[in-house]
């Protein structure tokens, strides 16, 4: 029984990708074998759609990592970015297995030619009833653009150049047709009229593209964009065309105020402030007690050396090895990146006084939620209650790699406490994700970019 | 005795035949994909090796210079990416291969070898590529190219990207995946090496960031008439897309395959030729030459489609000539032995009209009953070698039925196709006969 309030519900979702699930821990996932076929992942997209979470967000990244140690030795055995399937091939089997929740599929403004990516995107609009969405990227890895045949990336600040003018042409194929273009006149035998199909003639700094698109439009048109960044560049990126930003703030403080930083850049670029939801990233450790939570969470954040390692595998993605640090002395205060510039920050946020070992084995998120079912969605009602967050996307598999045990923890236990308080949905509003997340949609983000 | 032949089945994701009899909701509703999971399954039902996606990209506006033949008729556009589509049918079939096209000239090579690899993955080993160079500058438009390169620098580029593309997908070595929870190790990385190609068109560093695929390689599909298509297509592909009319072309196309196979050291039977086909069959041989005579008759709707199509192929507008005429010479940068089939066929002073009306890329005029156009196939095989048909023709529930349904059975009874699947993939089953 849900108790029915008049609150808002929040948006969440999960952050996922096409990667091993966990094969060395308590809960191990008897798919691990043949997690490739993709039915893990068809288990999961039920689980959460059971529990009414809005989307899956298909993360992805497309190298193997060698930084660590000059060798791709630490990454194949923590596995913290490869093995990675593409995720666009996944969508639609998971949208075969489902009718409600969404599917964010990360691509690269740095990698994808454009035409490639709006296309690829409305065809999936259409297979999924309209349950797509992009979470844009620009790539933050040299060894990436090497396998795409380039010497190494652009710089951070050209990257958002080359993706704001990217999301510019994208748009502007998404409306190469016309409402209506689809006349389907039996009498006439005609099946479009070309008079409301228009090619965009694009032609930017960076890239260019005749139009129009060869797809008719899907059942959102565009599908909802979804972006990341967190530096100044990132922001005004989110800010010009994002629907829905991910956040990984520390603290309510820091949380706040980028939310506020977003909407005011929003406003600042001509958008409404609400036709954007900015989301952060937790991952909660639930269990029966609190003392059982507690010990749970000491254990997946114990400075161990496995802990320890893993982490700072998955920070030595870039152009930054971190085994080239002492793991017992603090981080070293001139560590230069081309890469993810807010993974570096945040890094340092937390370890402020603390030896690298310390810090690395950290919690990073937005606020370290542990408890109870009940005691977790209490502290997560106290932080909305603060921020005026829209919502939240989970992560992980609290401290290690995704099972299907930590799934069901936040679906029948989590997300049940939080409908409970009438924070999240107990059904899906509408028919596609677009409507889903913004029921009472502002048309500010459906109009194209001339 | 004709030996046992191979079947395949050319579509891609556009609308079903609009306005035909025989198309109802499926002509808005395609665009989700069930029609074509509907498709696969009856394929996989008949024993089909594969399902092969075409694919281009771009709404034509050669003719008239403006899209209105184009889109009236659904000709080009609208078409959806097929490697989508290639994901909804390996869900729904367990043993069909899944072909899809992608481009050698608009894909960067690391892509299209990562969504390849994955959908092998998927489909547990069921996965083709058709490997095209792309033939419009329309196309080469939407993708910030002005001008395609040349005909023959086209294939050049082609197999270098197919050289990279193969390294990729061999650069996880068998069984580099160990999963040992005793060492904690995922991967035994001195079983995963960087390919550092360095090409004269194209570079990858390496590795794929993906195990490799129940086949390893993908079946590789391929379609190029062209001489130098043939040696493209002999030097690297697991099956061969074939359009040439008559027995005596289609045992030559064929013999010139072999011959380049045996030329670049393979043996000839490790390439199955496939003839594209579009059988008409009916109840009676009066009702599939009724048939016949209406969907060939000259008519203004069947005219305006196939110089519509030939405009967009070849980027000449067919719309500037006298339908009543002989045909002119024309050339192009385009699809070269398509457009000389077509010339060839307007041989002896024929019009524009009848050359049009009568165009297709069908190997044989297949028309009859399940018997009788069985009897055809056969004959056409004992006489040209082999190695299989690939159906094409007008995309409705009707015709599929009509296919899977009826010819099939009747071939299946003689022995000449396949009756059950023998290998769980894809490339073990096209290679088994």
């Amino acid at each position: 029984m849900c108790i029915t309030t008049p609150r808002t519900p929040l948006t969440f979702g999960w952050f996922l990708n096409f990667m091993p699930p966990a094969w060395n821990g308590p809960w191990r996932s008897n798919h691990r074998d043949r997690w490739t076929d993709g039915d893990f992942y068809v288990d999961v997209a039920r689980q959460l759609e059971a529990a009414c979470i809005d989307f899956m967000l298909l993360e992805d990244s497309v190298m193997v990592p060698d930084t660590y140690g000059g060798t791709m030795e630490a990454e194949l055995t923590y596995t913290t970015r490869a093995p990675k399937g593409d995720p666009l091939p996944l969508i639609p089997k998971l949208a075969r297995a489902t009718s409600h929740i969404g599917f964010a599929a990360t691509m690269s403004t740095s990698l994808y030619p454009p035409f490639m990516l709006a296309r690829l995107l409305t065809t999936l609009d259409h297979i999924t009833h309209g349950r797509v969405a992009w979470n844009l990227v620009t790539s933050a890895e040299d060894r990436a653009a090497q396998n795409f045949g380039k010497a190494g990336l652009p710089s951070h600040a050209e990257r958002y150049e080359r993706a704001d003018e990217y999301a510019a042409l994208v748009k502007q194929l998404w409306n190469s047709w016309d409402e209506g273009a689809l006349v389907m006149d039996r009498t006439e035998g005609r099946y479009v009229d070309h008079t409301k199909v228009h090619p965009i003639n694009f032609e930017g700094q960076f890239h260019s593209s005749r139009g129009p698109l060869n797809t008719l439009p899907g059942p959102q048109r565009q599908p909802l964009i979804f972006q990341a960044g967190s530096s100044p560049a990132g922001r005004d990126l989110a800010a010009k065309h994002a629907e829905v930003v991910l956040a990984s703030m520390k603290g309510v403080d820091q949380m706040k105020a980028f939310r506020d930083d977003i909407r005011a850049r929003a406003a600042a670029a001509g958008r409404d402030p609400d036709s954007i939801k900015v989301l952060y990233l937790i991952q909660p450790i639930i269990a029966e007690t609190e003392e059982e939570a507690q010990l749970r969470a000491a254990r997946a954040y114990a400075p161990t050396d496995d802990n320890v390692i893993a982490r700072l595998v998955h920070m030595s993605s870039g152009d930054v090895d971190f085994s080239q640090f002492d793991l017992d002395a603090p981080l070293p205060d001139d560590i230069e990146t081309n890469g993810i510039k807010s993974g570096i920050d945040n890094l340092r946020r937390v370890a402020a006084g603390k030896t690298l070992r310390e810090a690395a084995a950290s919690r990073m998120e937005a606020v370290s939620l542990v408890g109870t079912a009940e005691s977790v969605a209490d502290q997560i009602d106290a932080v909305v209650a603060e921020v005026g967050g829209d919502g939240f996307i989970f992560f992980g598999g609290g401290g290690g790699k995704l099972s299907r045990h930590y799934v069901a923890e936040i679906t029948e236990g989590l997300m049940p406490a939080l409908q409970d308080r009438g924070l999240a949905r107990t059904h899906y509003p509408a028919d596609t994700l677009r409507n889903s997340i913004f029921p009472t949609a502002t048309t500010n983000a459906l109009e194209p970019t001339r | 005795m004709t030996n046992p032949f191979h079947l395949g089945w050319f579509m891609s994701f556009r609308p079903p035949a609009f306005p035909d009899q025989w198309v109802g909701a499926d002509a808005e509703e395609w665009t989700d994909g069930r029609y074509y999971e509907d498709f696969a399954r009856s394929l996989e039902r008949a024993k089909f090796d594969y399902i092969m996606i075409e694919d281009s990209s771009m709404v034509p506006d050669a003719y008239a210079g403006n899209s209105e033949v184009d889109l009236k008729h659904a000709l080009y556009a609208p078409k959806h990416d097929p490697m989508a589509l290639a994901s909804l049918m390996a869900d729904v079939t367990s043993r069909l291969g899944i072909v899809a096209t992608g481009s050698s000239t608009f894909y960067p090579p690391y892509l299209l070898a990562r969504t390849m690899s994955t959908l092998d993955h998927l489909s547990r080993g069921r996965m083709g590529w058709n490997v095209v160079t792309s033939s419009e500058d329309r196309a080469a438009q939407n993708y910030g190219i002005d001008r395609l390169p040349e005909h023959d620098e086209r294939y050049d580029r082609a197999d270098e990207f197919v050289d990279l593309v193969s390294q990729l997908w061999n650069s996880w070595e068998e069984g580099a995946e160990v999963q040992n929870r005793e060492t904690g190790e995922f991967a035994d990385h001195t079983k995963v090496h960087p390919i550092d190609f360095q090409g004269t068109y194209y570079d990858s560093r390496g590795p794929l960031n993906l195990p490799r695929s129940p086949q390893g390689r993908p079946v590789i599909c391929q379609a190029g008439g062209s001489e130098r298509g043939r040696r493209f297509g002999a030097t690297h592909a697991d099956t061969i897309i074939a359009s040439a009319h008559g027995v005596e072309a289609m045992k030559a196309y064929r013999d010139s395959v072999r011959q380049h196979l045996v030329d670049v050291g393979r043996d000839p039977d490790s390439c199955k030729v496939l003839f594209v086909v579009s059988p008409i069959v009916a109840e009676t041989e009066a009702a599939a030459q009724a048939r016949y005579t209406a969907a060939w008759a000259p008519s203004d709707r069947r005219v305006e489609a196939a110089l519509g199509h030939i405009s967009a192929y070849t980027e000449n507008d067919m719309s500037v000539y006298d339908w009543d005429q002989p045909v002119e010479e024309l050339s192009t940068n385009g699809h070269q032995s398509t457009l000389a089939m077509f010339m060839k066929r307007a041989e002896g002073g024929k019009t524009l009209r009848e050359v049009a009306s009568a165009w297709s890329i069908g190997c044989l005029d297949l028309v009859g009953t399940p018997t009788t156009v069985a009897d055809q196939m056969e004959k056409a095989m004992d006489y040209v070698g082999g190695d299989g048909f690939l159906i094409s023709g007008a995309s409705n529930r009707r015709f599929i039925t009509e296919i899977t349904d009826g010819l099939v059975p009747e071939l299946q009874r003689r022995g000449l196709t396949r009756r059950e699947y023998t290998h769980p993939t894809f490339r073990d089953n096209l290679l088994s006969f």
